[in-house]
């Protein structure tokens, strides 16, 4: 598993954009910037709706006042789910970036794939929050059960840094 | 016969959608009152009267804005014509169907969306589709079937990446 000290492995994830999905290199978008990297094990579960992905929305201007260029949240999903995700849950209007990673490959290069088939899901992300200083992982907080959200909270983040 | 497709055979798997074939066994998951859940899908389709219909994903465009609008058109008049249980399956997790199923109208117009979350069943009917850079990876073609105690009767199946044949008026019209 990724460690704080790191290097955020380069990937390519997907955005929605106004003409369809867009290729995003993580390594450009991480190079010279301040940026915040949540990722949760997948778009309209429990958790994830109601907690984890909230309390990034709450506490998005605290992270602007600390000079956070971006906060990307990055799920096991498509596109098109992240998009509709960031929509209904208000995360788009808070100027979170949705980044799908449909075929886990930057999840599984971090070492944070996990699969719950009694669920249907299958290499999803762990539950983590961190902290990437032009590409290097700063602070990494890493959710012990999929089900929890207290370490990799939003709040948890902005009070280590 | 090709060498994969002697092993299919051998392992009894039919590939491809043809009427009078038994729909393959598989389990599927589903969004019940607490949380997911599997579903046989050889069970529910045993001794009644089921519309099944898949798609390449939740939230994507044509899926939403013209496949399952069509079967919520056509919900009652499958009913009328002795339709059980009307069937979404797509490879997404239950969590993305249920959001999709209720911003869409179909959970409300008694639409089941079913999960085929590890893409079995849509392996094993030969269905993959695969656009990498819509980030679809291993979903479904689109095709609309009418199965009577499990087996197929009636099928529609689309080209890859079109919404033609597999509309719920199409079926409708097959009827």
């Amino acid at each position: 598993m990724i460690a704080v000290g790191d290097r955020v492995p380069d990937a390519e994830l997907l955005r929605m954009g106004s003409d369809g999905p867009e290729t995003i290199r993580l390594g450009e978008c991480l190079a010279g910037r301040k940026v915040v990297l949540l990722a949760l094990p997948g778009a309209f579960t429990p958790t994830c709706d109601a907690a984890h992905l909230p309390s990034f929305i709450r506490t998005k201007p605290g992270f602007d006042a600390k000079g956070v260029d971006e906060i990307l949240c990055v799920s096991v999903n498509d596109a098109h789910v992240m998009r509709y995700w960031g929509e209904m849950s208000g995360a788009t209007k808070a100027g979170i970036t949705m980044l799908a990673d449909p075929d886990s490959a930057f999840t599984k290069a971090v070492g944070m794939e996990f699969s719950n088939p009694a669920v249907g899901f299958r290499d999803r992300s762990r539950r983590y929050a961190m902290l990437v200083e032009d590409g290097i992982v700063a602070v990494l907080n890493v959710e012990e059960t999929t089900g929890q959200c207290e370490i990799s909270a939003g709040e948890t983040l902005l009070a280590a840094i | 016969m090709s060498a994969k497709g002697r092993r299919n055979f051998e392992k009894g798997i039919r590939m491809g959608i043809t009427i009078g074939d038994r729909l393959p066994e598989a389990s599927l998951v589903g969004m019940g009152e607490d949380g997911p859940e599997m579903v046989d899908l050889a069970a529910r389709l045993a001794g009644r009267k089921a519309v099944v219909f898949a798609l390449p994903g939740a939230f994507t465009g044509p899926c939403t804005t013209a496949h399952v609008p069509s079967f919520i058109r056509t919900a009652d008049a499958f009913r009328a014509k002795g339709v059980d249980e009307i069937i979404c399956i797509a490879v997404n997790d239950p969590f993305t169907l249920a959001a999709w199923g209720e911003s869409t109208g179909a959970t409300a117009a008694g639409i089941t969306m079913l999960g085929d979350a590890d893409g079995a069943l849509t392996r094993a009917l030969g269905m993959v589709f695969t656009a990498p850079q819509l980030g679809l990876i291993g979903r479904s073609n689109r095709y609309a079937v009418l199965l009577d105690d499990g087996v197929i009767t009636h099928a529609n199946v689309d080209e890859p990446g079109t919404c033609d044949i597999s509309t719920g008026e199409a079926l409708l019209a097959t009827l």
